[in-house]
């Protein structure tokens, strides 16, 4: 028995490696081990061997089942290799492009107006948003614009005819004719009539002139600006948040000055310059980045503000200028077309 | 608004004072310098006034002649080479010696040419840069000194200043009111001219009705003060070189004597003038009236000018002569043979003028200032000044007193200000005293000043505000002239002062960003393209009715006179620039206002568009094409963003003219029923042909109104519990009619699966995983086959209560729905 045992092993031994395939291995191990298998019919046999000599049979029959097992689980592992590897076609060409179209891409304005949002958001400003077609009343009355100022003109503004009807769009006074945004800050006068100070906002947004299109004028453009109304605002938190801007955007070597200007709907209002020294539009030059000022008593008095107890400042700037002055764009007109060579350049 | 160096020095003593450091003030008290302009000879070193001794062609060059020049004792005789012709031995001229340098750089050095050796070089004026002349050397009249440098010879020059005057600032129009803000800047004392007549000798001679019979205001809301002066006896002749000269320097051609004078006191005070010939004068009358309807006058640039009754005229007995405020006419004005003059200084309405120059398309230097305000004070200023020079230029003398129609206009404005509210309102300290000195340095005048009731917080002063000033009339506007005069470049810095967030961004704006987020996440280019498109392109999407309403009142060009109604033809556009372009391009996307008809009012949403096109580049390895429903799995994707679950909402086949979309390859929903609409699919290939694209194009678009996207983002989801126990799995193939949708059979499925299920156990999902057509199945019919997934909450289901309720389902689908199974 002990010689059928050893025998049945190197038989095992011999065989395994040789197994190629699943069946030939579920076969092989029903034959040595299974219910019918050799294994089975030797323990069977134990019946017959002495008593005396069965604790060192039964020994040798556990060790051979043991051993039989690790062959039967090595064949196993080497099936299963196999399997996976059977999976697998060649190695491959890791420097081969993707086949597909991509990556995607954010347009530079989006780019440049996330990072100014970011950058806002950071001392607390919140984006606002508004409607593009707007009234008389929240592009010009409500910003202390008077009636026969150019700003207004049918030369300078586009308007919509005055049976147009915009459901959402609100009118204030019923005789108001529609209009296309000459700047964001119908959405400071919206902002304000529809809560109470403090307010803290920026409004970026697509804004429209009535301007020949070249290569630094465009019929819509983008503009950004910053509204804050609280107590005790000042002119030095105005210049402050300039400078934070800008030092956030171009970094430290970057200052910014103010020159005295007007506008109707701020007083005292400046013209915001910029110099920084690494960008190559700019240089040591003085460059006029936007507009801003202390939003004039007049208009808070309209939006139901006491101008006595609330100030505050606003600031807008031009986003194409800002983004022709960060990625040195020369033509405007660029951010119009989409071409994909221009598109790829900034993700 | 042209400011003359010069000119400006007869007000304030700007002498030692830089260009640089001018512009610097005028910059920073508020005004832009576009351009400065110098004219005249620049200051030249080694320039001299030398004397040609002999002129002899040169050995070498029959164009060249080889000088001898006479420089004076000190310097000698020179030998120099020369090309011009216009000179003969014994005229004095420029001499440029080595080591000058001319205008451009040219530095004057020894040198030969063509073998003849030449100690320097004889100038033209252009050589100077004090003309454009350079047809020859400049010839020096009157025999200036020998050796005497070139700048004691020449005239002096002249720097202009280019500025651009804002609105509110009309006092600034003028030399003088420029003057008065680098006098405050510079704190230098202001000196006005100094004036002889001040209406003296009229008062006392007499009158000449012949010449100035009556002045009558018609319309005194429109004009209210008109004053007339007479003066006889001038002689019309050029003006003094003096005058000539400050005009021409900013940019104005000198006529005659007494219109020049009118030019110069409007361009040295703001106030316009206005000079007619009295014997022109019919009735010796003036009248100010609206003119009559079909009334015309050529004025004095020669053009017939159609007149109406909105337009303020000056007219005589018999006709209007001048257009308020904007130009005179040919019929009245100072001609070479003009002996007697009325002068003209008055007062108009602003927006009189501004609406008559606007409708005639005309304007002046006149009526540039009378739009945006004249000093109501100036009117008899201006005319004592005119007085004066036209009797210096042009001769004659004042008859009678001045006439006059209406009334001194009134003007009387304090405004008491708090050295404490403007430090409030700056955020740091100036001190009261320089407050003060600002104010005094503008001619405003401190009438009181008194501590206020805490002396601690400083003084208050009553501020009387000069009539010129009309656009200071509350404390907050003395805070700005405060600040211009200590400098805005000296803002102190300081920390940005932040607290906490009072709210999110507006819900439009989050929208906007999630779907470019996902978008670009998914391959495609953001694009931004124009809102205004073409008319005829408009037709295409919305019916002639949205596209009317779409429509600007005053396009500025025809490619761009309509609102967009989708964001879908800039992307076609953008795609068709690339293609053309030969640059490979699939997938663009944007985000935007689109303006969307409903029940024949339009609506402005927020939108998010992209296309797939062809993808044109060629691939190593080819991936599968585009169909339809990636255009929907985005769609679906972008709606969930804004809170609308498109699986639930119904869908309808786009048909129609205008729709842009390939029928029975497009879908839409909403339709701005809930305030919000969906298309998706293929673009229509007619549409897209014309256009110009090539290839298949795949889109879609969602837009929503953006208040109905405010109150999407406020709902919270609820969590649901779900099972832990395994799911049993049943497949059901349904053969149905061709023309049933996947959507309305899944409905019946799910229907009847519910029903069988009941509270037994829960029906996870039904979801169709094939669709099949053709051989097997019976004419007019295809298959769709279901996957049905069960659970229960508690236990493992078992075979036997499964198959009966799936039995149970089978029966109840073919019992109400008519479906068959397929076996």
């Amino acid at each position: 028995m002990q010689d059928q045992l050893s025998a049945l092993l190197a038989k095992a031994i011999a065989e395994l490696p040789a197994v190629a395939a699943r069946p030939d291995f579920e076969a092989a191990k029903a034959r040595y081990v299974g219910p019918n298998g050799e294994l089975t019919a030797l323990m069977k046999q134990m019946g017959a061997v002495p008593k005396e000599a069965r604790p060192a049979m039964g020994k040798l029959i556990n060790e051979t089942k043991a051993q039989l097992q690790t062959h039967l689980d090595a064949a196993l592992a080497r099936l299963e290799a196999g399997e996976l590897a059977a999976q697998l076609g060649p190695a491959v060409d890791a420097t081969l492009p993707a086949p597909d179209a991509g990556p995607g891409t954010y347009h530079p304005l989006t780019l440049v107006r996330e990072e100014m949002c970011r950058i806002l958001r950071k001392v607390g400003f919140t984006v606002a948003d508004g409607p593009e077609v707007e009234t008389e009343y929240y592009c010009f009355d409500a910003l202390n614009t008077p009636a026969d100022h150019p700003a207004r003109d049918a030369q300078d503004t586009f308007y919509l005819p005055e049976s147009a009807r915009f459901a959402n769009v609100t009118k204030k006074t019923p005789g108001e004719k529609y209009l296309l945004r000459t700047h964001t800050s119908s959405v400071q006068i919206r902002t304000m009539l529809k809560g109470e100070p403090p307010v803290r906002i920026v409004s970026p947004g697509r804004v429209y002139r009535r301007d020949t299109t070249d290569a630094t004028h465009s019929a819509n453009f983008h503009q950004l600006e910053c509204l804050y109304v609280d107590k005790n605002v000042t002119v030095r938190d105005l210049k402050a948040l300039l400078d934070y801007i800008f030092e956030s955007l171009l970094g430290k070597d970057t200052k910014t000055r103010f020159r005295p200007h007007y506008f109707g709907y701020t007083e005292p209002s400046f013209e915001v310059d910029l110099s920084a020294k690494h960008l190559p539009k700019v240089k040591k030059e003085w460059i006029e980045i936007g507009g801003c000022g202390m939003v004039d008593p007049t208009v808070f008095a309209g939006v139901g503000y006491d101008p006595e107890v609330w100030t505050g400042y606003a600031f807008g700037m031009g986003l194409e200028r800002l983004a022709m002055l960060l990625y040195g764009i020369d033509d405007i007109r660029y951010f119009y077309q989409n071409d994909l060579r221009f598109l790829k350049q900034f993700a | 608004m042209k400011i003359s160096r010069n000119w400006l020095q007869s007000y304030v003593d700007l002498g030692g004072i830089s260009e640089d450091e001018i512009c610097r003030a005028i910059t920073f008290l508020g005004f832009e310098v576009e351009n400065v302009i110098r004219t005249g000879a620049p200051q030249l070193t080694n320039v001299l006034v030398g004397e040609v001794l002999t002129r002899n062609k040169h050995p070498n060059a029959d164009k060249l002649s080889v000088c001898t020049v006479s420089l004076g004792d000190a310097l000698g005789v020179k030998t120099i080479v020369c090309g011009a012709q216009n000179y003969v031995v014994g005229d004095r001229v420029p001499v440029a010696l080595p080591g000058a340098v001319l205008p451009g750089d040219f530095v004057i050095k020894q040198s030969k040419i063509r073998g003849e050796s030449s100690d320097g070089m004889m100038c033209s004026a252009k050589e100077l840069g004090i003309s454009e002349d350079a047809a020859g050397l400049l010839i020096l009249a009157d025999r200036p000194l020998l050796g005497a440098p070139i700048n004691s010879v020449l005239p002096p020059g002249d720097t202009v200043f280019d500025i651009e005057i804002t609105p509110n600032r009309p006092d600034c129009l003028s030399h003088l009111g420029i003057a008065r803000e680098l006098s405050a800047w510079f704190k230098k004392d202001l000196v006005y001219p100094q004036e002889n007549f001040r209406g003296v000798l009229a008062d006392n001679a007499a009158t000449r009705a012949d010449l100035l019979a009556s002045v009558r205001v018609d319309v005194p809301e429109d004009c209210p003060l008109y004053l007339a002066h007479v003066i006889s006896g001038v002689k019309i002749g050029p003006s003094p070189a003096w005058l000539q000269q400050r005009l021409s320097a900013v940019g104005l051609r000198p006529i005659n004597n007494v219109v020049d004078v009118g030019n110069y006191v409007m361009l040295e005070s703001g106030q316009p003038l206005h000079a007619f010939d009295a014997r022109k004068l019919a009735g010796a009358q003036i009248i100010v009236r609206r003119a009559a309807d079909g009334e015309t006058l050529t004025t004095l640039d020669g053009k017939e000018r159609a007149l109406n009754s909105t337009m303020l005229v000056i007219a005589d007995g018999s006709k209007p002569v001048v257009i308020a405020g904007i130009m005179g006419g040919e019929n009245s004005g100072v001609a070479p043979d003009t002996v007697d003059l009325v002068l003209e200084t008055a007062i108009f309405k602003r927006q009189s003028i501004r609406a008559t120059s606007k409708r005639l398309g005309l304007t002046s230097d006149s009526a540039y200032r009378y739009e945006r305000g004249v000093d109501p004070h100036s009117a008899q200023e201006a005319a004592w000044r005119a007085i004066d020079l036209i009797i210096e230029t042009a001769g004659g003398q004042v008859v009678g007193p001045v006439v006059k129609a209406g009334s001194d206009i009134p003007w009387q404005r304090e405004i008491v200000v708090t050295h404490d509210y403007i430090t409030e309102k700056l955020g740091f300290d100036i001190p009261a005293s320089e407050m003060r000195a600002a104010f005094e340095a503008l001619e405003f005048t401190i009438t009181r000043e008194e501590e206020t009731v805490q002396p601690a917080r400083g003084p208050a002063w009553t501020i009387t505000i000069p009539s010129w000033r009309d656009d200071l009339d509350r404390p907050i506007d003395l805070v700005e002239e405060v600040l211009r005069l200590f400098g805005t470049e000296k803002i102190p810095a300081a920390v940005v002062s932040s607290p906490g967030l009072v709210g999110d961004d507006d819900p439009v704006v989050l929208f906007n960003r999630r779907a470019t987020d996902y978008l670009v996440g998914h391959d495609f280019h953001e694009c931004v393209n124009y809102t205004l498109r073409p008319g005829a392109e408009l037709k295409t999407w919305v019916s002639e009715t949205a596209a009317a309403e779409l429509a600007l009142a005053n396009p500025f060009v025809e490619d761009q006179s309509h609102l967009r109604s989708t964001l879908i033809t800039g992307l076609l556009a953008s795609l068709k620039l690339n293609q053309a372009r030969g640059v490979a391009v699939s997938r663009l996307a944007e985000t935007g206002r689109v303006f969307v008809e409903r029940n024949g009012q339009n609506l402005e949403c927020a939108a998010v568009g992209f296309i797939i096109a062809e993808d044109s580049a060629r691939h190593w390895q080819p991936r599968a094409g585009t169909d339809f429903y990636h255009a929907k799995h985005h769609v679906v994707a972008l709606a969930a963003m804004a809170g609308v679950d498109l699986a639930r909402q119904p869908l309808a086949p786009i048909t129609g003219p205008y729709f842009g979309w390939q029928e029975g390859q497009s879908a839409a929903a909403g339709e701005m029923q809930h305030g919000w609409t969906a298309r998706f699919g293929l673009l229509s290939l007619a549409m897209v042909k014309a256009f110009g694209v090539e290839g298949k194009v795949y889109a879609g678009i969602f837009a929503i109104l953006p208040e109905k996207l405010a109150a999407a983002t406020a709902a919270r989801r609820r969590y649901a519990d779900f099972s832990l126990q395994p799911a049993a799995l049943r497949d059901l193939a349904l053969v149905v009619p061709t023309a049933a949708s996947a959507g309305e059979v899944q409905k019946a499925l799910a229907k009847s699966a519910r029903a069988a299920v009941g509270n037994a156990f829960v029906l996870e999902g039904v979801t169709v995983f094939d669709v099949y057509q053709g051989k097997g199945l019976p004419e007019g019919t295809k298959s769709l086959a279901f996957s049905l997934v069960f659970r229960a909450p508690d236990r493992t289901l078992t075979d036997d209560e499964v198959n009966a309720v799936f039995t149970k389902i089978q029966d109840d689908v073919v019992a109400t729905s008519g479906y068959l199974i397929r076996k």
